[in-house]
């Protein structure tokens, strides 16, 4: 018993030890990337790209779906992007309220015929609009299928080769699209690019624009600002050095559209339509040798609400892990396979072993050692020791995560911010991972009984005067 | 070493990195402070005397002093956005009297530096204050691996006439990635003679792979002297080439043009045909007209829609061609008229672009 429970818990020491060493490894690599990407973005020249003709144009895709109460205002807001040639396809996804309305009357839409074709099979279309006052508009009214469903709706309606996933409540900063195409601007074979996501919760926002960017009291979204800082600004630029950024967020992220539609566009079978999407496009680049990068850009920023509640942060926690075991799974044959080399033999084994795993080896090693304390097979000392070492590394990425955005963009720029920041980067691993971990666990047993369910969200509107309080569907 | 003993002393570093990172933290915020209270009234004083300077009623000296007085990274930025602002005469004294200046020799020295994001500094400074003199380091930038370094250095065709550095853009251009080449393109408009001169030359390799990229440059010179030759080849083989010379002799109005749009008005190739159409509305010749009216019952939508918005440029008479196929049997021109005839002078504006 003692030797089985020593053995257990050496392997976990080993595993620890492994994904930490990964995570110093994309910890040094961020620091290069971020200096490169930082001085970049501080020399573009944006007024003097934004007068000449030579970025591609963009389709935003906007899936919309019960969004009545704040539609207008995120249409108008992507309308009013910095950008010289693009144009916006809402999707109305079959919605219960009056959203289609709502952007009829908004934009003076009118009914035009359906005369692109059908690339990718979706729900049906029930009518297609274009506006008189917003020529950059066009509206589709489809049968309900979900998001993915509705992204590959308006994949079909796009003119231009480039397109943008955006959430409808999202906001996108105004110089954004501009930021996002400096890896086109630079010559790069580029297939997809993500740009960062930040915790729009307690921030100033006006006319869908985030005119005063704060971090949250509440702790709950306020350490997810921290999450969030942790994921984009270290994991995925040191991704970026690797060659595999694996998720390029579903709430803000650019494509080539040529290559969506040779995949298919996206699965509506999956719970994580991002990460798929991303994994597959990675699959038929590399099968078919096709010269491309996936880069992250930490500069373009778009803001999203994220919940506070902790009811609904763990349906979306669990959620996510669902999807993220659906497509480990899925893609189980890209593992260690050199086919798909430094995505199959890096990227893959980390979202195996390190995200996907992960929860349920970290909640093994808590049961091993307080059964081994228990039996006395492990040493206090030890234990405590451990644990304290575990919890320290975690303060440790999140504090350098909180060091790069100090030392490069500064989005929040008041010392109480930054204090507020300090302490959740420290305050996150005391309670708040063991829960995270124990949300994402349950999803073990939810991939096999609720495949398709996304859970309620409700959502505060983010203008600080409008009170209402939308129930709508989580949509990534 | 007990795995006890090694967990104290990762557990120490940790403790030490967890404390320096808090440090480090706290006095970047403290230094970026201090830095901002010092060199942001240097900025400021810098602002006053380049708008008095732009007026006149201080001497070029004073910009001078006040450009040392920045980080060389600010100093650089400072000129980039003044260098739009200030007449060009006036901006050229100043770029002349930056060439002995210490610190410009500084940003000059480093055209040869190992790390590109001093190259690309150079390269911004260059865009805004090279002279004659600095052409063969302009050329190096230009040729520089790094894409940032040679896209800012590209820039400096819009001060600085130069057939050296005009050509080695030029000769660049096909091979660049098309957003780039979008980008030099927009840059190469600025030095027109000897564009003109290099790209007659280049026009006549007619099994050149880079033909339409370079006939999708020349139309947007409109450029007489290149007219004859777009015109022939919008008869060319490849039907890209015809794409975007068709496209290019929309801009002269011209009989040979006409002659030539009438022909690809009937291409096999869809994408030809929605470009002549185009074209024939920026020409609007009123011989045209049954020409384009036939259009608007083509099988592609695409064609039918530039037919619908060329027909706007008719004046009324392709006015009345939309009105009668708004009520006319063909479901197809039917519902372009209707399309067409429901936008704003604004949409169509933007539909035409």
């Amino acid at each position: 018993m003692r030797e089985a429970i020593g053995t257990a818990d050496l392997a976990i020491l080993v595993f620890f030890l492994a994904l930490n060493s990964f995570y110093a490894l994309l910890l040094v690599l961020s620091v290069p990337e971020i200096w490169e990407q930082t001085r970049l973005a501080d020399d573009d020249d944006f007024q003097r790209l934004m007068q000449s003709d030579a970025l591609p144009p963009i389709t935003l895709l906007v899936p919309a779906y019960n969004e009545s109460a704040t539609i207008e205002a995120s249409v108008t807001a992507l309308l009013t992007l910095e950008y010289c040639n693009f144009e916006v396809v809402v999707v109305n996804d079959g919605s219960k309220d009056d959203t289609l309305e709502q952007l009829r009357q908004a934009f003076s839409l009118y009914e035009v015929p359906r005369t692109y074709p059908a690339g990718i099979a979706t729900r049906p279309i029930r009518g297609v609009y274009r506006s008189r006052t917003r020529t950059r508009l066009v509206v589709l009214d489809k049968e309900n299928g979900g998001k993915a469903d509705s992204l590959n709706a308006a994949i079909n309606a796009s003119r231009f080769p480039l397109v943008i996933a955006v959430d409808a409540d999202t906001l996108i900063e105004p110089d954004a699209l501009l930021r996002l195409t400096r890896g086109f601007l630079l010559g790069r074979q580029i297939a997809a690019v993500g740009g960062t996501v930040r915790v729009a919760n307690g921030c100033t926002v006006q006319h869908g624009r985030v005119t005063d960017a704060r971090v949250p009291r509440r702790f709950l979204p306020g350490v997810q600002v921290v999450e969030y800082l942790r994921a984009f600004l270290f994991g995925r630029l040191g991704w970026n050095r690797l060659g595999g950024n694996l998720i390029i967020s579903g709430a803000f992220g650019l494509f080539r559209k040529e290559y969506l539609l040779a995949i298919g566009g996206y699965r509506t079978e999956s719970v994580v339509e991002d990460m798929d999407v991303v994994v597959r496009l990675h699959r038929y680049l590399l099968r078919n040798r096709i010269p491309y990068e996936m880069p992250f850009i930490p500069d373009p920023v778009a803001w999203t609400e994220v919940p506070d509640s902790g009811r609904v942060l763990a349906r979306q926690r669990e959620r996510w892990h669902r999807g993220l075991l659906a497509a480990v799974w899925q893609y189980k044959t890209m593992l260690f396979n050199p086919r798909y080399r430094r995505v199959g033999l890096i990227a893959v084994p980390f979202y195996v072993f390190g995200e996907a795993l992960a929860p349920l080896v970290e909640v093994i090693g808590y049961v091993i050692t307080l059964g081994g304390l228990f039996v006395g097979a492990v040493d206090v000392t030890f234990a405590l020791l451990f644990v304290l070492v575990a919890w320290g590394y975690g303060m440790l990425l999140s504090l350098w995560a909180v060091v790069l955005e100090e030392a490069s963009f500064r989005r929040y720029g008041r010392l109480a911010d930054l204090g507020r920041l300090l302490l959740y980067a420290t305050l996150e691993n005391f309670g708040y991972r063991q829960c995270t971990v124990w949300w994402r666990l349950k999803a073990f047993v939810t991939v096999f009984t609720h495949r398709h369910v996304w859970g309620e969200m409700t959502r505060k509107g983010f203008e600080a005067d409008s009170e209402q309080v939308a129930a709508k569907g989580l949509r990534g | 070493m007990r795995g006890r003993d090694f967990l104290v002393v990762v557990a120490l570093v940790q403790g030490v990195l967890l404390g320096a990172l808090v440090v480090l933290i706290i006095l970047n915020r403290w230094f970026r402070l201090r830095r901002r209270a010092r060199v942001h009234p240097r900025v400021v004083a810098l602002n006053g005397a380049m708008q008095r300077w732009a007026l006149g009623t201080v001497d070029l000296g004073t910009v001078l002093v006040h450009l040392s007085r920045l980080p060389i990274p600010l100093a650089v930025d400072a000129l980039v956005s003044w260098s739009a602002r200030v007449p060009g005469d006036r901006w050229r004294n100043l770029a002349t009297a930056l060439r002995g200046h210490w610190w410009a020799r500084i940003v000059r020295s480093n055209a040869g530096s190992a790390r590109w994001w001093k190259r690309l500094e150079t390269a911004r400074f260059f865009a805004v204050a090279a002279t004659p003199e600095d052409t063969s380091h302009v050329l190096k930038l230009l040729r520089d691996p790094h894409p940032a370094v040679h896209i800012a250095a590209v820039a400096t065709l819009e001060r600085l006439e130069s057939a050296a550095l005009t050509t080695a853009a030029l000769e660049r251009l096909p091979r660049l990635a098309p957003t780039v080449g979008a980008y030099y393109a927009g840059m190469l408009r600025r030095s027109r003679p000897v564009v003109v001169q290099l790209l007659q030359k280049m026009l006549r390799k007619s099994d050149d792979p880079a033909l339409p990229r370079l006939v999708e440059f020349a139309a947007r010179l409109k450029e007489p002297p290149l007219r004859e030759r777009l015109t022939t080849l919008a008869a060319h083989a490849d039907p890209e080439v015809r794409i975007q010379a068709v496209r290019a002799v929309g801009g002269y109005p011209h009989p040979d043009s006409i002659a030539a749009l009438r022909r690809a008005a009937v291409d096999a190739a869809w994408p030809v045909r929605a470009q002549a159409i185009r074209s024939l509305g920026m020409i609007a010749d009123p011989a045209t007209l049954p020409l384009v009216r036939e259009a608007l019952r083509d099988p592609e939508w695409w064609v039918r829609l530039r037919a619908g918005l060329a027909l706007t440029r008719f004046a009324a008479p392709g006015r009345n061609v939309l009105l009668e196929a708004e009520v006319g049997g063909d479901p197809g021109a039917r519902d372009m008229a209707r399309l067409v005839l429901g936008l704003t002078p604004q949409a169509l504006a933007e539909y035409a672009a």
